[in-house]
């Protein structure tokens, strides 16, 4: 019985630490920025329309194929407001279906959808959690806010600011390379030196 | 048995066998697959004379969903969350086999960094999943304590896995060619001071369990399985250590950066199931120990190759396998040059260990078939897949 | 017996009844609170402050459910299983003095009167599950009987043990002591105003400790309800009020037992005061006795969070090595502890003899339990090989290459 008694004394350590459990729904825990909650379309509040061009891909590459939507022309493309020129017309999502995978946003080009940081979604009837496109773009303006979120693929801008961005890029190298002309001679030692182990 | 079930009485769980001894008869006892012993939906028949367990006929399949033809259809970027699901306790291990099994196959090697992001998971994988084996093996048992203690320090781990991944199980994080995205800048500190926090969880079910005199009485002598017999069963994992071989993925045939990292594997000699328990004790603290070593290896780089989003790899064939907590798991991949598999065939280790649970348990009574099944520490979903 | 007699009788027994329900349910409370904080997490929270009206709110929900009786069960059987061990929980209560001759009734053959009680819930648990007419429950009745038979033993042995201390069966005695004449001498036996006999009989304390939990089929001892095996053993076919009331007598016993240990060992109303007075005051005012037991119950309370307690940490045992457990160890250390209780008062030793006896004897017992398991060998079996140690390394023999399985084109050889 004698090295049992330890295990007393362990459970008498652990009354005495403070408790690791929430009372859940009356606090909730912090989530991180990169939670995969439901996924969600974001809005380019530049041009006042989804960032979503209705092309399909992440429809085809969920796994459980939980998305349905259709395309239609842009016309503020026509206007020359905005450089997309198909926009999305309906999206559907069957919340219950998805897996949170975020394959979806890893395969489209155009940072329309992302995953929010929502999972507190349920329904009473089985099939009922499905949201349609003006849902998904209220949950993906939520989204945007809180996490501060900024366009990163490049396909999502439109030429002329991928040209501008581009532009920039060489700017910013050659001032690189002019200001410090040392990085030449500096890589030429360094060969030198690697050469010279191998001679010897 | 199949000689006893007719088809009125198929599945039934009141059936008698003659026994040899004249004039009496065996029972039939039923673990069926709603049980809060048998760790998933898993069916044990039991023939008993009085106590002792004569026979034993295990019925799998309950969560069988199809997963091997289900991947005949999808792309490598779907499979990996297949994957996920497989064995889902050890989400990352899981994924490590099908990236690695497609990288073998296109003949691309992920940047160091992104391996080592693979390796410290794998292995915080690896001790989340021995912790959630003590607590559900203890409460087996009756000392309903270590559970929530494993508990909490679980949880920690998983608030580490949505902070690099997203997601606290089911990650998708590993890709064909690196991992999904960087981690973030606390992340070295953050794991260092879970590692201690580990440790200290990990002593505490030491201290509770290891030496108490009625879990020794428990464990001790139960459920042996000599060195030659496991290997015949084609046992792997912990429950091969513990018969005293010393075969470890990891170490025999290293994969990812593991032959740079100098670790122990724990190995037994008296294979029963402390033995089996006190393993898997011992490996969870060298995980912690390769963590650490990892972590100092860590330099700033690049955290996916340089290839195509979507995996094409050229046709052929290719068997890759990795040291999954619960033991060797491999994918045998057949492909035909498309970003769909042709057949994928998972080598389950909860499979094939789970062959050798009749004959572990033959001979014991009925409360000890519950602690053989325990440190065997089988996941339905990776037997049924 | 006069009508004031009959009615100071029912007023008490009324009295003790609502007294229990009240302590019962709020031992429920007590041990999922304590579980609760030995396991780091909150309890019962929500239904009143710090979830302290959750016993009542179990209680409805079982007294609202539907009572389920299986086709084949006994009916009469089916229903008398609980009574017969409820009731028996309730009447050892009638003897259990809260102060100096301060009792529901007051025996003198207090501790006669407990063990002729306590052995009528065995038939109980027998009952519930032979009536029951279910193989689960057959098997748990069965081994329940057995458990608790052979756990009265020791129980028995030791509470003579404690007779023989005190030359009387009065629980009175037991706490107040005793004087006794033989021939022209007399004798003044001490009762535990000064040294409770947990020090006097440590043996016999740690004894009645342990055979109490199996007595009361709890952690570790409480195989016959295992979840994991016979999920729930005798109870399995009760649902609602009758399971409530297996449930109650289960606390009910649990509360007795903790109760008898201070008594027994703790010198129940009185330790650490002397006989004569509690906390200074005089034995005879009603205010004092009030004192003295709510100085007993806090002292049971202390034992039940140790039993709560214990059910936290330790795993159970089989059924086989509860009985060896029985049989083996603590029945010969029970009559070891009688045997020198006996000694020590007929050589009219010192009483401080006996733990000194009796200490070497129990840590012996300890240290053989221990030696028995193979405590000191065992992390032995297990060691770690390091490749750095070159221990390791080497590929399995005929493992297939990559180049056998991939290359060429052709499937596995």
């Amino acid at each position: 019985m004698l090295s049992g008694l330890r295990g007393l004394g362990v459970t008498l350590r652990g009354a005495l630490r403070s408790k690791v459990t929430s009372e859940y729904p009356k606090e909730h825990l912090p989530l991180d920025n990169r939670f995969m909650g439901f996924p969600a379309l974001t809005w380019d509040v530049a041009r006042d329309e989804p960032y979503c061009t209705g092309c399909m891909v992440c429809v085809r590459y969920c796994p459980t194929q939980c998305m349905s939507g259709k395309m239609q022309d842009n016309e503020k493309f026509s206007e020359g407001v905005s450089h997309r020129k198909k926009i999305i017309e309906s999206f559907e999502i069957n919340l219950g279906r998805c897996i949170l995978c975020g394959i979806c946003v890893d395969v489209c080009n155009f940072d329309a959808i992302e995953m929010s940081l929502e999972h507190e979604r349920s329904e009473r009837l089985r099939n009922a959690n499905r949201v349609d496109l003006p849902t998904l773009l209220d949950m993906g303006r939520v989204y945007q806010v809180e996490v501060g979120w900024k366009q990163s693929k490049p396909n999502a801008a439109s030429p002329n600011e991928r040209a501008v961005a581009k532009a920039a890029e060489e700017e910013a190298k050659a001032a690189e390379e002019s200001v410090v002309g040392a990085p030449d001679l500096v890589d030429s030692v360094n060969m030198a030196e690697e050469t010279g182990d191998d001679a010897a | 048995m199949t000689e006893n079930a007719t088809p009125t009485n198929m599945g039934s769980t009141v059936t008698q066998v003659p026994s040899p001894e004249p004039g009496t008869v065996d029972m039939m006892v039923n673990m069926g697959p709603q049980h809060p012993a048998t760790h998933g939906v898993f069916r044990m028949e039991l023939r008993v004379d009085g106590e002792q367990i004569q026979d034993l006929v295990p019925h799998i399949g309950y969560l069988h969903r199809g997963s091997e033809k289900l991947c005949e259809h999808e792309s490598y970027s779907q499979i990996i969350t297949l994957f996920d699901r497989l064995d889902y306790v050890s989400n990352f291990n899981n994924e490590l086999v099908i990236v690695s099994a497609v990288e073998k196959l296109m003949d691309v090697a992920p940047p160091p960094r992104a391996e080592l992001i693979r390796i410290i998971m794998c292995e915080f994988n690896r001790i989340a999943s021995h912790l959630l084996f003590y607590g559900t093996f203890a409460i087996d048992m009756g000392a309903i304590t270590p559970l929530l203690y494993n508990f909490r320090d679980r949880e920690k781990i998983q608030a580490l896995f949505e902070s690099v991944s997203g997601a606290r199980m089911m990650h998708n994080y590993f890709r064909v060619g690196g991992v999904k995205q960087d981690v973030a800048d606390d992340f070295e500190s953050r794991s260092l001071a879970l590692c201690n926090e580990l440790e200290y969880g990990i002593g505490e079910t030491d201290r509770l369990l290891t030496e108490n005199e009625i879990f020794l009485e428990r464990t001790s002598g139960i459920g042996v399985i000599s060195g030659e017999d496991a290997l015949d069963w084609g046992l792997s994992g912990p429950v091969l250590r513990a018969s005293g071989v010393p075969y470890d993925v990891r170490v025999d045939e290293p994969y990812s950066r593991y032959d740079e990292l100098d670790f122990g594997i724990p190995v037994g000699s008296a294979g029963d199931c402390w033995d089996r328990f006190y393993v898997r004790i011992l490996e969870a603290r060298e995980s912690v120990s390769i963590i650490r070593q990892a972590i100092a290896l860590m330099e700033p780089g690049d955290t996916m190759a340089k290839i195509r989003r979507i995996a094409r790899p050229p046709a052929g064939e290719v068997y890759a396998h990795c040291e999954n907590p619960r033991g060797d798991l491999g994918v045998y991949i057949v492909s035909e040059g498309g970003d769909r598999p042709y057949r994928l065939k998972v080598r389950p280790p909860s499979f094939c260990n789970l062959q050798a649970l009749r004959d572990l348990t033959v001979g014991h009574y009925i409360a000890d078939a519950v602690v053989i099944l325990g440190t065997l520490d089988i996941v339905l979903g990776e037997v049924d897949r | 017996m006069s009508f004031t007699d009959i009615l100071f009788a029912f007023a008490g027994l009324f009295g003790l009844f609502s007294a229990l329900a009240v302590g019962v349910l709020s031992l429920t409370w007590l041990e999922r609170k304590t579980l609760a904080r030995i396991q780091q997490r909150a309890g019962p929270s929500v239904v009143g402050p710090h979830g302290l009206l959750q016993p009542f709110a179990d209680a409805m929900k079982l007294a609202t459910k539907e009572d389920i009786i299986p086709a084949y069960a006994d009916k009469l059987l089916f229903w008398m299983a609980p009574v017969f061990v409820a009731v028996p929980a309730f009447l050892i209560w009638l003897a259990i003095p809260f102060g100096d001759r301060v009792a529901v009734r007051v025996l003198d053959l207090g501790l006669l009167y407990l063990v002729a009680i306590s052995g009528i819930g065995v038939v109980g648990l027998l009952m519930g599950g032979w009536a029951s007419s279910s193989r689960y429950s057959m098997l748990g009745g069965l081994r329940a009987a057995a458990q608790l038979v052979s756990y009265e033993i020791p129980i028995v042995i030791v509470i003579l043990s404690v007779a023989v201390l005190v030359q009387s069966l009065s629980l009175d005695a037991v706490i107040g002591g005793n004087t006794i004449t033989i021939g022209e001498a007399t004798r003044d036996l001490p009762g535990q105003g000064l040294i409770p006999f947990a020090f006097v009989m440590p043996m016999g304390f740690v004894i009645f400790f342990i055979a109490g939990l199996a007595e009361l089929g709890r952690t570790p001892f409480d195989i016959h309800h295992a979840e994991s095996e016979v999920v729930g053993g005798p109870f399995v076919e009760y649902s609602g009020a009758h399971w409530a009331v297996f449930f109650l007598a289960e606390y009910l016993n649990t509360f007795v037992i903790s109760a008898l240990i201070i008594v027994l060992f703790f010198g129940g109303w009185s330790w650490p005061n002397p006989p004569e007075s509690i906390f200074g005051n005089d034995l005879s005012s009603t205010t004092t006795n009030f004192v003295g037991g709510a100085w007993f119950m806090f002292k049971t309370y202390i034992v039940a969070v140790t039993i709560f307690w214990i059910r936290g940490t330790y795993p159970r045992l089989r059924i086989d090595q509860l009985m060896t457990f029985a049989w083996q160890v603590l029945i010969p250390l029970a009559f070891v502890n009688f045997a020198l209780i006996a000694v020590v008062l007929f050589y009219d030793w010192p009483l401080w003899m006996m733990p000194t006896l009796s200490l070497p004897i129990l840590i012996g017992a300890a240290i053989g339990v221990q030696r028995g398991r193979g405590v000191r060998d065992r992390p032995q079996t297990v060691r770690i090989l390091r490749r750095s140690a070159g221990e390791i390394g080497r590929p399995m023999p005929n493992a297939p290459t990559q180049t056998q399985i991939s290359g060429e084109g052709q499937a596995g050889d």
